[in-house]
């Protein structure tokens, strides 16, 4: 297990395998991406318990918890690119989020996230001396953000709590687009000068949120015997991406780039769900998110014939979910403590046209008395598209978390 | 069921499910393209024909170099190369000297073997005899203590060059000697060898210097300089740093076992001009002569060339101006070559490396270019860098250069370059170049088996040593250049038709084109 462990974290590469996007923001981890939310579809944005964790769509939950959770995601994720009778496969491991939750008594629940929300990371080579095919595209763009967050059960309404997060946005991107050189054009004799020729157009940047430090989400959470709701509100942003392009044939080359700055306004994000709790540890749930975009996105492009901006459409993302609880009493049979899990989502992508169906089962294993616990889901799905640009995906994945529980700070009896 | 198996169960499902995931042999390429990405990128050329300088003129850095390794004595190809030592005399081993007349001063010179012995070197250079007239000029210094005099090498090398720069000697006078530099075969330790007749140059020094030395007794520092401007030859021998061969100067009293011996505690060359023509570019070369000939072309032509054969503007003034649209490949300059009007000391072939000003942080900083061979080129004619070869052009490859120079033309930069004489070529046809050629030979055993051996007497493709060459380049002010490009551009294909078609409605915040190259139109 330690060996199994170790290796995943080794390999990590921040990478995901949908090509949908890229030029974009790049693919979206919902709501987190943790491996407990993908194993209920992503729906359980409402669910509370004693060690639920944060959410970045509903900081107000947390404030039901009572133990410390520390929380680390993977994702390995394979991917058919499809169109007419082309298909790609390329596989992806990224780490979706970290998560810590600390539960202070009356004085409410700190958090903090760290979460990739968007990716776009591809390294694919193509090499075909008879076709003269010689290329090597690289995307390495995350948009990361770091959420710290707070939530408190009001004083006399205990049912009831109150979040907010801010979402500091921190990251880089990275297009490098290595081409050998095609001599059809000039004569034999003048092929000397273009052996070991390769020339990389890059493009390089960061990204940052436009006048302000963050962007934040206000969220109000109801837990009732039976069922719970949240509902949460996330501020619109600008995103601005400081870019420099560049043609160049190695790190030392003397050109100076030129510069460009596109900004990518992402808008109000609102958030809904329920969790209805029945037989004691069974639940269904569902959740909602949904932003309306008008505007479209400025591609990075300044390359050969790429498209200058993604269109854009209403991004939303509808979840529902059943998961039933494992038993949290050591001595009974291991089967009974297994947390049991399955959902689906359907989520129109911001990009036009895309729309995702998924689902996936998932289950939570407990190791050892302590409370540290396996998280693993499998999922799989369509991406499907309507034009030539962007390809239709099939995927699968697993999705494995970590998670450590802990009752630091709680007096017994409490 | 443990919990291993509980792992491993969806572990393998996925990645059986992940073999049933294939991919076509062109389904890349088919993405790229539907990305409007390709799959290599086209090379392009652009030649600029008639390209006159503004300028072209040649810096020859006249300052001392250092003489410790090899020193160099004589008059050659518009230079002349004087040697200047600098020696500790010690006044107890003068006073020894009894009768001044006896007293004379020499100063011994041992032939640099390693030059003279080279079997590369080119047949007809020896043998040398020349009868020179020896200039002989000096300093005595001041009393000096006698610590200080034991420790004059601790002078830094720079400090006491220095000082060279404003030579003002306190005397001097002529001298004569004849030298003949020959090789004979002798046989050392039973091996037959081919060696120096005479290494050793002994020069008997005027009597104007013994006399000056004995005149003004204690410790003291004697700089002694010797200037030989009407040879005809050089004469290179070992420098200071060589514990076994190094130059010595002797006083002694002729018939007497007295006999004061100095060894240099810094030694330099200098180098003075002798050129006759003032209006000629004339370039040297050699070890240690560092000339440049920097030459500066106008911007308006190969702007517009570019901008002819894109029909973009050019220079690029959009946004900061920096020009990415495109990368050079390889840049390469063409110029006239009239190999009649120079002169070169070995006869070989020599070669001309350039180098070019570029940008680096706020300066502008001259950065060599690196050579490219064009293998096909070189075996059939020889390379096309060099000078005093057949011919009458001359090749240069400038492509970081011109790289830097369209990037930023938008400041209304000319573009500057800068040549160099560099090594003399044994083999000119030889594109393995830098590398030295393994000579197979076979022989038979003793049972008349023959086996291959790979010698270790290799053919160098350079000469180790620099040819003092002086070269007219006098042409390049009058004889346009011809500038050839190879190119690579990110342009896109302004006739493709836009794949793109969104929905209406949307509002974009910037307009679709197709022709996208950052900094493109």
């Amino acid at each position: 297990m330690k060996k199994f462990v170790s290796t995943l974290l080794f390999a990590v590469g921040f990478s995901s395998a949908s090509m949908i996007g890229l030029e974009a923001l790049g693919q979206e981890q919902i709501a987190g991406g943790s491996a407990a939310m993908a194993g209920r579809g992503f729906a359980g944005n409402a669910k509370t318990g004693d060690a639920e964790g944060v959410s970045v769509v509903n900081p107000a939950r947390q404030a039901f918890d009572t133990k410390v959770m520390l929380n680390l995601n993977f994702l390995l994720d394979v991917s058919t690119a499809d169109r007419s009778n082309s298909h790609y496969t390329r596989s992806g491991l990224s780490m979706p989020s970290m998560n810590l939750s600390f539960p202070m008594g009356d004085f409410g629940t700190l958090g903090v996230s760290l979460w990739q929300h968007y990716s776009a990371s591809i390294r694919e080579d193509i090499d075909n001396e008879e076709e003269m095919w010689n290329a090597e595209l690289e995307y390495q763009s995350s948009v990361y953000e770091l959420v710290p967050t707070y939530a408190i059960r009001l004083p006399f309404f205990r049912m009831v709590s109150l979040g907010a997060s801010a979402h500091f946005v921190m990251g880089s991107f990275n297009r490098s687009l290595t081409l050998g050189a095609d001599n059809s054009e000039i004569s034999k004799e003048d092929a000397w000068a273009t052996i070991e020729a390769n020339v990389i157009d890059r493009v390089r940047g960061d990204w940052k949120i436009k006048n302000h430090v963050a962007y934040y989400t206000f969220a109000a959470q109801y837990r009732g015997r039976m069922a719970s709701y949240f509902f949460s509100f996330t501020t619109p942003y600008t995103l601005k991406n400081e870019l420099e392009y560049n043609m160049q044939f190695s790190e030392l080359d003397t050109l100076e780039p030129t510069r460009k700055t596109r900004e990518i306004k992402v808008p109000a994000m609102l958030a809904t769900g329920v969790n209805y709790r029945f037989n004691k540890r069974h639940n269904v749930m569902a959740d909602i998110a949904w932003r309306a975009w008008d505007r479209n996105i400025d591609n990075v492009a300044g390359s050969w014939n790429m498209s200058q901006v993604t269109k854009t459409q209403n991004d939303f993302n509808i979840s529902i979910g059943y998961q039933r609880d494992g038993s949290d009493i050591f001595y009974e049979s291991y089967w009974d403590r297994i947390t049991y899990r399955a959902g689906a989502w359907y989520k129109n992508w911001y990009v036009e046209d895309v729309s995702e169906i998924g689902g996936a089962l998932g289950a939570g294993f407990p190791l050892g008395r302590k409370g540290t616990m396996l998280d693993l889901s499998i999922q799989g799905g369509v991406r499907l598209t309507d034009d030539d640009h962007n390809w239709s995906e099939s995927f699968i994945g697993i999705r494995l978390g970590l998670v450590g529980v802990g009752n630091w700070g709680k007096t017994r009896g409490q | 069921m443990n919990k291993k198996k509980l792992i491993l169960f969806p572990l393998l499902a996925f990645f059986l499910s992940s073999c049933l995931f294939d991919t076509d042999d062109d389904g890349l390429s088919n993405w790229l393209s539907d990305q409007g990405l390709p799959n290599n990128y086209n090379v392009q050329e652009v030649t600029v024909n008639d390209l006159t300088p503004i300028s072209a003129d040649a810096f020859l850095d006249t300052a001392p170099v250092n003489a410790k390794v090899i020193g160099l004595l004589g008059a050659r190809s518009g230079l002349s190369h004087d040697v200047v030592f600098d020696f500790a005399i010690d006044s107890a081993l003068v006073a020894k000297i009894q009768n001044k007349d006896s007293a004379a001063t020499f100063l011994y010179l041992h032939l640099l073997e390693s030059f003279y012995g080279d079997k590369h070197l080119p047949s007809g250079y020896l043998p040398i005899k020349e009868n020179l007239k020896i200039n002989a000029s000096w300093i005595i210094s001041e009393k000096m203590s006698k610590n200080d005099v034991e420790n004059l090498r601790d002078i830094k090398d720079s400090i006491w060059f220095h000082e060279l720069e404003s030579w003002t000697p306190q005397n001097k006078a002529d001298t004569t000697l004849s030298v003949t530099i020959d090789m004979v075969d002798s046989v050392v330790y039973g091996v037959s060898v081919t060696v120096l007749n005479e290494p050793l140059v002994t020069i008997e020094l005027p009597k104007a210097l013994v006399n000056d030395i004995l005149k003004k007794p204690g410790y003291r520092r004697l700089q002694l300089r010797l200037s030989v401007p009407e040879a005809s030859n050089l004469y290179r021998f070992y420098g200071s740093a060589n514990e076994e061969f190094q130059p010595q100067f002797h006083v002694v009293e002729k018939g007497t076992l007295n006999n004061l011996t100095c060894f240099a505690a810094h030694s330099a060359e200098l180098i003075s001009v002798q050129e006759k023509c003032s209006d000629c570019v004339v370039l040297y070369g050699g070890d240690n002569v560092y000339d440049s000939l920097v030459v500066e072309f106008p911007s308006k032509p190969i702007m517009k060339a570019l901008s002819d054969f894109y029909g973009d503007e050019f220079p690029y003034t959009v946004g900061d101006s920096n020009d990415v649209r495109q990368a050079v490949v390889m840049a390469e300059l063409t110029f006239f070559r009239d190999d009649s009007k120079g002169e070169s000391e070995l006869g070989l072939p020599v070669m001309v490396v350039a180098s070019s000003y570029v940008d680096s942080v706020d300066a502008s900083v001259l950065r060599g270019e690196r050579y490219k061979l064009n293998r096909p080129l070189i075996n059939a004619s020889g390379h096309p860098n060099m000078v005093f070869h057949e011919g009458d052009s001359l090749s240069l490859q400038v492509t970081i250069g011109m790289r830097n120079f369209i990037n930023k033309a938008s400041d209304g930069r000319t573009f500057k370059m800068a040549m160099r004489l560099a090594q003399s070529i044994l083999l000119p046809k030889d594109s393995s170049y830098r590398y030295f050629v393994r000579q197979d030979t076979i022989y038979k055993d003793q049972d008349k088996k023959e086996i291959k051996l790979i010698k270790t007497d290799t053919i160098p493709v350079n000469f180790p040593y620099s040819d003092y060459a002086r070269y007219d380049f006098t042409s390049i002010r009058n004889k346009p250049a011809t500038l050839k490009l190879w190119l690579a551009s990110k342009r896109g294909d302004k006739t493709a038709p836009e794949k793109l078609v969104g929905k209406d409605g949307n509002k974009s915040e910037s307009v679709v084109i197709k022709d996208n190259a950052r900094g493109g139109k």
